[in-house]
Formats: C-alpha cells, structure tokens, sequence
C-alpha cells in the first residue's frame, strides 16, 4: 500500500523541493504529525493522597487517556511488523485429520503459517496444563486455535485463514453441565472424568437440623455463561530477535504468571522471555492468563520479524474465558418464625472445555454458597465439570455473583411463603459481631445488619407496607 | 487504490488508500492518530467515534473515501500545548476515566453534543453517550464531567479546579 501524506505548511522544505524535482521517483515520507498536548507531566503527590478515606483522588495516568495519548498494544507499532490472525475450530467436538495450509501459504504477502504441531509443549494452564495453544490432535470446544498465519496486513491473514484446509472427524460432544457428569457422557478430555474438581464443606447435623425444622424449601437456580467485554481487545506484539530473546508486549494482567506459561509452552529458560505489561483496556479477569502470545512469539521467530495480533470481537466471546454458569441446588430448613436451622447446597459449574481458574471459582462458590447467615448445620458439595464449550475462568467475584443470585432469590422465596417481610427474614439470620462462617473463621467487623437498616431506610423500604 | 483529501486536525492531509480501508485504519495506521480505538470493529461500541463535519461519527463503519474533502476532528485535536480541552480538564478532574479505551470517544460524542447543545439536559447526554460503551468508570462520572463543562460554559468562563492532586474536595 503506498501512502502519500503531506502536511499542507511543508515542514522540511528541502524534501519537497526534491519532491518537485522529481515527483515520480521521490515521495514525502508518511510524516507523523505533532500532536500537540501540554508538556507539564503529572507526578502523581501518593503520599499527599493518604490516608486516602474521604479524600478526592486523580488519577495519575488520567491525562494521558484523556489526550487519547496512553498507547495501548494495538498503538503500538514496530517497523516491519506483520499481523497474525487464528483460525477457528468453528467445531464443538472433533478429531483433527489433517490441516493442509499449503493455499495459505502461497498466497503473496503471508510470511509464515503455524499449527499445533510446531509448538514445543503444546498445553498451558493456570492450575492443571490441560489447554492447547493451537489443538492440534483434537477440538475441544469450537472457539479452539487450530492454525495461524502472519502476514503483511490484517485484511490478508484473515483471507489466509480461509485458505487454510481442515479435515475433522466429528466426536460426540456434551454441552449440559448436568449430564456431563454422567457416566455415560462423552468424556471432553478422555479418558479423564468430565469432573475435574470437587469441594465440600460440612457444619454440624443436616439430617437433625432438617428433623427439627418447621418448614423446608427446595428449589433449583440457573445462572448463564457471561463475557467480560474488556473494551479493548486481546492483543500481543511479539518480537523473536537475533539472540534467541522473545519480548512481548501484551495485554496480560498477570505477567510473571503468563511469563512462566510462555516459557513452558516454548519450552525455554523464563529468563529469555520479557513480558511487557502496558495499560490495558479492562481486564475483569478475562486477561488473567495467557491466550495467543506463545502463537505470536513461534510467527515471530518462524518469520524475523514483529508480529502483532488482536482478537476480532467475535474472538473475545468464542476464544477467551467467561464467567462460569452454575446449576444450584438450595434446600433449606426453617423455624416457624424463618430461623434458618439447616440449608443443603449443591452447585455444578460448567467449566467449559479447561480448567483454567475454575479451582478457584468452586473454592469461592462453596465458601459463600450458604449466604451471609448463621447457620448451625450446613453442607456444601460442588463439583466443576467440562463440556465443549467456551472455558470459563477469573471473572470478578470469582462465583460470588452466582451464589448470591441463588441465596438471596432462596430467602425471598421462603419469606413470601412464611408471609415475613424479606428485611425481616435476613435480619433475625445475618451474620453479627463474633459469628462463626460455615468453614470455621470467626468473623469481625461484621456490619450487614447496619448495612440492610440503613439502606432499607435510606431507599424507604418500609415505605407502603404494612 | 484511490487519492483522498481531507482536514484532519486543521491541516490538510493527502493520501492513497486502498478502497476498502476505514476512516479509523486511515487515521489509526496512515496518520498514526490512535486516539480513536478499535473497540469492536462493527459500530457497536463507539470507542472509535471521531467528528465529521460537526457530527460524531463511527470511525470503523466510514470508509476513508467518504470522508474525502471533509473536515476531521480527532481526540488529538482538541488540545493545544499550553492547555487541556476543557471535556479533558473535566474528565480528569471527575476520575471519569479509569481504563481510558473508552475515553477519547465519549470525549468526542460529548463535544459534538456541547457543540450542537451548550446546556443539555441530562437525558441529551445520555443520548449522545448512548453509542458509547464503557466497562470499568461507569457513565455516572463522565455525565457529572460534561455538566460541569457546559455549566462553566454557560457562566463564560471554564471554572474548574486546577488539574492533578489539587483537585481534591
């Protein structure tokens, strides 16, 4: 593409009366025009700010988003940099016959194409390496790598990936977290169990506790899959040099964590491989691990030259983690006046097609799945299951938000049947001062009941009931 | 391949792009303007939007052709070296911008509005941010900064605190 761009006051009056004299064979340079933005920097006054309760703070890198001058991966452009762009499975389930990139590869301006294969150690994860950078043998879920291509522009990778030939053989593939756990379910990561991690947490008598109570409750409770939609885009610019170094800038916001995942997947020293952590455009957990930077780092070194990717938006929902959805079984014991006196939990995560986070999202789920109340006889089992779907992993709250969606539509449900006012029925069970929380931890500073007075009387809850 | 012409900026700039190159990778790639994002590509979330001719436009959805012989406005036109756009004073006094991929086109959707509507009612600017997606700051800040501005306005003179930490209450 040959770009001409002249500023209208020539600044270099020497080039252009070059540029006169011979205009067929000298042009203007592609010159970068001034931006003009104020030179006073901010040197952010920390110590000034703290204690920081009830003080007014600026951020310090508030100009620089302001000016539209922070430069995000995508701002960031190398010389002789290539795009790289992934192809999809587009296949829930499949055995991969074979991948024929041959087309691709003879297409002017593609400088290199990379499969699973070609990759060192072809798995990462942030607690079991269960996950391919690029399948390679088979498809776990449709939103899978299966190759890619680095070429001079975005617009010719992507026409590369059509190019690009895959041969599958369809497998069965499960997609309900419940039947998943089946025994006759097709197995996602054979011959492995679709269920990959359990938690349970037991408190007192369930059996006498549902003996003793006056009422009991039992309902089901559904959450969805969820994408973070970090406004900006996966993205990673990957550099290969001479000594065998890669640096990546990346939009990561665990680096030392991705570094080590790099390292693993390109089989080498950590200490070859610099991670670049710039200012990233929402991360919310979604970029917590790493994606496409191992793919990057390989197209570089096949190629000698930077190459840099960004996930199409389309990518962001198929390829990068979501929230994980629950199945939650509630069933609670209460007194006439809805004390509660036993409450039995069980929740089933959909895990998607790898792990990733998920540990940490069932220990989560199951340490707050029996809501913020006393409770003397409580038990928990949550299982965490694959299908062939998108991975779930970090989302904010890490299954809070979903346990929550369950304990308090349950408490609803049981006010409305014991005809008590829902302010009620969690005042006479919320935590206080000194409560002991399901798994053992003596609780301080416990302001919730201060929390539900004030805000049912800032919002004027009493307000037109009886 | 096709020659364009345009004011980006207030200066006059040529070129020759490919026909089916966007506004946005013009400004983005050719002019190496980033302010404006690549957000989502499809005119979804608005962290493109640049003004054309007075009016806040998706830079992702125009073709660098049909902006040829108009007048462009991007975030790196609003300040000068001595001073911030008074939107840019207001956004960063108000914290309204926390991971800032949004910001320079809510700052954009805001001026075309303060433009066109000095004094808008709440609901305008709801309106004109309504093509604007942000995750992380929420919209309730940005709103309080683009009042401000057109309040300052409306008295004739920008009165803001001063910007950094002595913005404190």
């Amino acid at each position: 593409m040959t770009v001409d761009t002249k500023l209208e006051t020539p600044v270099d009056t020497q080039t252009m009366e070059q540029a006169v004299l011979e205009p067929a064979t000298l042009r203007l340079p592609a010159v970068t025009p001034p931006v003009p933005f104020p030179i006073e920097t901010l040197v952010p006054d920390t110590r000034q700010q703290t204690p920081a309760v009830g003080q007014r703070a600026t951020r310090s890198d508030g100009r620089l988003h302001g000016l539209g001058q922070t430069k995000y991966i995508d701002d960031i452009t190398l010389p002789g940099m290539l795009y790289a762009r992934i192809k999809r499975a587009g296949v829930a389930s499949a055995r991969i016959v074979r991948v024929d990139t041959s087309a691709a590869e003879a297409m002017p301006g593609v400088m290199a194409v990379l499969t699973g294969r070609e990759i060192p150690v072809n798995s990462f994860g942030p607690s079991f390496q269960d996950q391919p950078v690029l399948a390679d043998e088979r498809v776990f879920h449709a939103g899978d790598g299966v190759a890619a291509v680095a070429a001079v522009t975005e617009q010719i990778a992507i026409d590369a990936l059509e190019k690009i030939k895959v041969e599958y053989e369809p497998l069965p593939a499960v997609f309900d977290p419940v039947e998943a756990m089946k025994e006759s379910a097709p197995k996602v990561h054979p011959p492995n169990s679709n269920i990959y991690a359990t938690k349970v947490i037991k408190r007192g008598d369930l059996d006498r506790g549902f003996a003793e109570s006056a009422h009991v409750f039992e309902r089901q409770f559904r959450t969805q899959m969820v994408e973070h939609v970090p406004l900006e885009p996966h993205a990673t610019l990957a550099e290969w040099d001479a000594n065998g170094r890669v640096t990546l800038w990346t939009t990561l916001g665990r680096i030392t964590l991705g570094r080590t995942d790099i390292a693993r997947t390109l089989k080498m020293p950590v200490n070859r491989i610099r991670v670049v952590g710039t200012i990233v455009g929402g991360n919310f957990g979604g970029k917590n691990e790493i994606t496409q930077e191992p793919v990057l780092a390989l197209l570089s070194k096949k190629t000698g030259r930077p190459v840099k990717g960004v996930f199409s938006r389309r990518e962001e929902f198929i390829s990068s983690t979501t929230r994980h959805p629950f199945v939650m079984d509630y069933k609670t014991g209460v007194d006439k006046e809805g004390k509660i006196i036993a409450r039995k939990v069980r929740l089933v995560l959909d895990g998607g097609a790898y792990c990733s986070w998920s540990e940490t999202t069932l220990g989560k789920a199951c340490i707050l799945a029996p809501g913020p109340y006393n409770i003397d006889n409580v038990h928990v089992e949550a299982f965490v299951v694959y299908t062939n779907k998108t991975m779930t992993g970090a989302m904010r709250g890490f299954g809070a938000p979903q346990v929550c969606f369950a304990y308090e539509s349950h408490m609803d449900d049981i006010a409305a049947a014991l005809g008590i006012d829902p302010l009620e029925i969690r005042l006479r069970n919320v935590f206080d001062e000194g409560s002991i929380s399901p798994t053992g931890q003596v609780l301080h500073s416990v302001v919730v009941r201060d929390s539900l007075l004030t805000a049912a009387e800032r919002f004027g809850w009493r307000e037109g009931r009886p | 391949m096709s020659s364009i012409s345009m004011r980006v900026n207030g200066e006059m700039r040529t070129a020759t792009v490919a026909p089916e190159t966007t506004l946005l990778r013009f400004l983005r790639e050719q002019l190496n303007l980033t302010g404006a994002k690549l957000g989502c590509d499809v005119g979804d979330c608005g962290a493109c939007t640049v003004i054309v001719d007075g009016m806040a436009v998706n830079a992702c959805l125009m073709l660098a052709d049909q902006a040829d012989g108009r007048d462009v406005l991007t975030i790196e036109g609003l300040a000068t070296r001595d001073q911030l756009h008074p939107l840019q004073q207001a956004f960063e006094i108000h914290a309204a911008l926390q991971c800032g991929f949004c910001g320079p086109g809510v700052i954009m959707s805001a001026k075309a509005l303060l433009d066109e509507t000095p004094d808008p009612t709440v609901q305008e600017i709801n309106d004109a941010l309504a093509g604007n997606l942000c995750r992380c700051t929420g919209y309730t800040k940005m709103v309080a900064a683009i009042q401000d501005v057109a309040r300052s306005r409306g008295a004739g003179t920008v009165k803001l605190p001063a910007p950094g930490n002595s913005g404190r209450a």
